[in-house]
């Protein structure tokens, strides 16, 4: 009796808890079935970092480090330890022995250097951030690689995440033209023939179709990984990737693959699991962006009336399915270690946000208009289409005319990074896992560069705020650089050069037969080895 | 004989300045908008430095003056290169031919079939001119002709996948199955029954609507009552006199239709996750993809005007006057 009752407790328990209770017996075998779109246009995050190719080429080629929890603890990966000297300048990796690349050749330091050195720093969109102060990267042995820094780097070790800094098999870049960035984009370890250390390998890739990536047998970790495949099924249509989900065609519907409208439905359906953890290294943040060039949008208080003229949970509830949370400042508030937790939303309060315009002297003319701005619409499709018709509607109210304006990407990325014509535009940007590499590219007046995308478009300056980003860049006490970073999060909040309006939030959609998901702030981006399904 | 080769040998030479002239105009047009592929790879990526935007530009030659651009395109046109895709950084040859099957064997499906059973029922209609199948086909026909195509899918894959589960709700093949040839036949088959249906039945209207049309039309000329009263029967008259005569209209469409082999089925293809050409223009179009995108157009272009060509000289075959002309 007593063994029954624990029985259906147990059973009850593991119902209850989900993954966690049946996390303990893992199952070798099977194959794990996702779908996004679009398609992945490359085999490497060095190509670009979009997300279909980071789910993909995270599986198959890993960094030198795995990454534990939200907080992003680094553990050995392929490097089995490290060192950080005092002063913060000189870092030590010493490598696991017996790695193999997919094709079988040994993996050595000199991989390392050469995928740091001629790749990653020269070519990945963040490598300048992550490496441009290495002044050496030396090879003592084959399993040893020590980086010498100009100045201390506190966020170096940062650099090791799968999508950041892949390992690449140097033995495959012969007859390569390092010096062309085109020549490194076209070679067959990046385009269509990938060459990894990680614990699943390319078997198939029938364009337009799917993707089948194999369990590697000659992966370094014992008895890992569990999934014999890894299957990536391209649905173009949103409304077909859902249907395939539901029919259970599909296990896992990573990062809001499918339209937040279906989620909703489908994340009701028994044996579903929806889920918004493991992605707290990302940090999604969604603005309006500001050309602070332009009059009257150069005041001040113009930016905080606009601020209060929004209704953020209207946004959240209406456009975005219910789906985020009001935007606060530069850093999300589900950022573990950095978010400055003394700050609140603008308070939707459109009476006030009149008396700041009158205050500074933009009254309503006879027409009821104080004045006329444009607004650029970033096209990513419905939903942010929906946020430029709300924007327009709400500053309507409050007597100002606005423009709407839409274009293709290229041509709004153009209009917005490069010629910087445009008043306000919607877009949204990453945090990732460290301010530095995340949120100054966005508010160092260094990044006003015409030519630099989702870099600082608005013109914004401001010297305290350039001060604490030089400061926190050096800082190796975490305590002093959480400080800087705080301060620096509340002249950017009050300031508004942006105005913050939702912390987005990935979704992810899963069956429950699948295991071990969520395992750090960038779940869907590691390589899974650990990932297991029931039988 | 003769004068039927230099029909076919004139229409052939009118062929390259026609191909030259679509080369042009696609440059032309595609290079007028805002912005170009280094934007949209640094965009992507969010993060790249206007150095990196810069030396991409550079290592794709697109801080070449648009007329270097240009005349580099031509050239490489004139020795059948079509260069090497900016976003996926594969030759473009490559990345069509990996589409052209699937798209070939969904369109020339659905066409196929649709002509057969559209001329069929078009006939079917015209001889019951003015009786309720009349009235019922024509109303079928309109019904669906103005039916969205990507509702249309959906609704069939809910009933024909979801509820009664006999067919797979999109894709090619199942994928990671490995099968033997006849098996690998089928198993495409299968998958191809609910997009070709989807795709056919909006074509079998077209059809219907047109022979209908083209058949009434004929049956009121002379030669159609003289054989009628030479005695024949009118199904005789409409199968061996008439029906090869209104077909004339039935080919001009399907020559045009080709041009939508190669990206026409845009829709299906996304509804259903066919890996089809369609896909692969609108992702190079988002992407502003302008090589691969001017290799799409320059091999579809191709492909309808060398449809045309052929086109015609049905035409001169249907209708031998129209060669000796």
């Amino acid at each position: 009796m007593m063994k029954t009752v624990l029985g259906v407790l147990s059973v009850g328990l593991a119902a209850a808890l989900g993954a966690t209770a049946a996390a303990q017996t893992p199952v070798r075998g099977g194959s794990l079935t996702y779908t996004y779109h679009p398609e992945p246009t490359a085999m490497s995050t060095v190509s670009t970092t979009a997300v279909p190719v980071a789910l993909v080429a995270t599986k198959i080629y890993d960094s030198l480090l795995e990454w534990e929890g939200a907080e992003m603890k680094p553990v050995p990966g392929l490097a089995a330890s490290w060192t950080r000297s005092d002063d913060g300048r000189t870092w030590t990796f010493k490598l696991r022995d017996g790695v193999k690349w997919h094709d079988g050749q040994p993996f050595t330091s000199a991989d390392v250097k050469f995928s740091v050195e001629n790749i990653a720093k020269a070519y990945h969109s963040r490598g300048r951030a992550h490496f441009g102060d290495v002044e050496a990267v030396e090879t003592p042995d084959k399993s040893t690689v020590v980086f010498r820094l100009k100045a201390p780097v506190p966020y170096f070790i940062k650099a090791f995440q799968p999508t950041e800094t892949p390992m690449l098999p140097v033995h495959k870049f012969a007859g390569v033209d390092l010096a062309s960035a085109a020549a490194v984009r076209q070679a067959e370890v990046i385009t269509r023939a990938p060459v990894g250390t990680g614990p699943f390998k390319l078997k198939e890739w029938q364009r337009g179709s799917h993707i089948i990536l194999e369990r590697n047998p000659d992966y370094w970790r014992e008895g890992r990984p569990y999934l014999d495949q890894i299957i990536l099924r391209v649905l173009p249509d949103g409304a077909a990737r859902a249907i395939a989900f539901e029919k259970g065609e599909v296990d896992l519907a990573p990062q809001s693959a499918l339209p937040e409208a279906e989620l909703q439905r489908l994340g009701k359906l028994p044996g579903v699991v929806t889920s918004s953890a493991g992605t707290e290294a990302l940090g999604p943040n969604l603005w309006l962006e500001v050309n602070l060039r332009e009059p009257p949008l150069s005041d001040v208080r113009v930016r905080r009336a606009i601020s209060m003229a929004l209704d953020r949970s209207r946004i959240i509830d209406v456009i975005w399915y219910g789906y985020g949370k009001p935007g606060i400042g530069p850093i999300v508030s589900s950022d573990p270690n950095f978010f400055n937790k003394a700050l609140k939303p603008y308070a939707y309060d459109p009476k006030k946000a009149g008396e700041l315009l009158d205050e500074a002297g933009y009254k309503r003319g006879s027409d009821g208009v104080r004045f006329r701005i444009t607004q650029n619409v970033l096209p990513y499709g419905e939903n942010w289409t929906r946020l430029g018709e709300y924007v327009k509607q709400e500053l309507s109210k409050l007597g100002i005319a606005v423009d709407t304006r839409s274009a293709d990407l290229a041509g709004w990325l153009k209009t917005v990074y490069t010629d910087y014509n445009f008043h306000i535009t919607s877009t949204f940007q990453h945090n990732y896992s460290d301010p530095t590499i995340g949120i100054e590219r966005s508010y160092h007046s260094a990044n006003i560069r015409p030519g630099a995308a989702f870099q600082n478009s608005m013109g914004y300056k401001n010297a305290r705020v350039d001060q604490l980003f030089d400061l926190s860049k050096r800082e190796l006490d975490p305590a002093k650089r959480k400080a800087q970073f705080d301060e620096l999060q509340q002249i950017i909040h009050d300031e508004q050069p942006v105005i913050y309006l939702l912390e987005m939030q990935y979704v992810h959609l899963f069956h429950k037969r699948v295991h071990g998901l969520i395992s750090n702030g960038i779940s869907m981006y590691s390589n899974w080895a650990n990932v297991w399904k029931e039988k | 004989m003769t004068s039927r080769l230099s029909y076919v040998a004139l229409r052939a030479l009118q062929v390259i300045p026609a191909v030259l002239a679509i080369a042009v105009l696609n440059f032309i047009l595609l290079h007028m908008a805002p912005g170009d592929a280094a934007d949209v790879i640094a965009g992507l990526s969010g993060h790249a430095s206007a150095e990196m935007t810069a030396e991409l530009r550079r290592s794709f030659g697109l801080d070449q003056p648009l007329i270097v651009q240009f005349f580099v395109y031509i050239g490489r046109l004139l020795t059948l290169d079509l260069g090497i895709s900016l976003i996926q950084s594969r030759p473009v040859v490559e990345l069509i031919a990996e589409r052209m099957g699937a798209t070939l064997i969904l369109m020339l499906t659905a066409i196929g079939v649709a002509v057969g059973i559209g001329l069929l029922l078009g006939i079917l209609a015209a001889l019951r001119h003015r009786s309720w199948t009349d009235t019922a086909l024509s109303v079928l026909a309109l019904v669906v002709y103005a039916t969205p195509q990507f509702w249309l899918g959906l609704m069939l894959i809910v009933f024909f996948s979801i509820t009664l589960d006999i067919f797979p709700s999109g894709g090619m093949r199942t994928i990671g199955a490995e099968f033997g040839p006849i098996h690998s036949v089928l198993d495409v088959a299968r998958h191809l029954v609910l997009p070709a249906g989807t795709l056919g039945l909006f074509y079998v209207a077209l059809y219907t609507r047109l022979m209908r049309t083209s058949m009434l039309d004929i049956m009121t000329l002379d030669y159609i009552t003289t054989a009628r009263a030479k005695g024949m029967s009118e199904l005789r008259i409409a199968f061996t006199h008439a029906a090869r005569n209104a077909l004339l209209p039935i080919v001009t469409l399907l020559g045009v239709q080709v041009g939508h082999l190669l990206g026409g089925s845009i829709l299906v293809e996304t509804v259903f996750g066919w890996p089809g050409l369609g896909r692969l223009v609108l992702d190079a179009l988002l992407q502003r993809d302008l090589v691969l995108l001017l290799g799409i157009l320059f091999i579809s272009s191709v492909v309808v005007v060398l449809t045309n060509l052929l086109v015609d000289v049905i035409y001169g075959l249907l209708d031998p006057r129209l060669a000796r002309k």
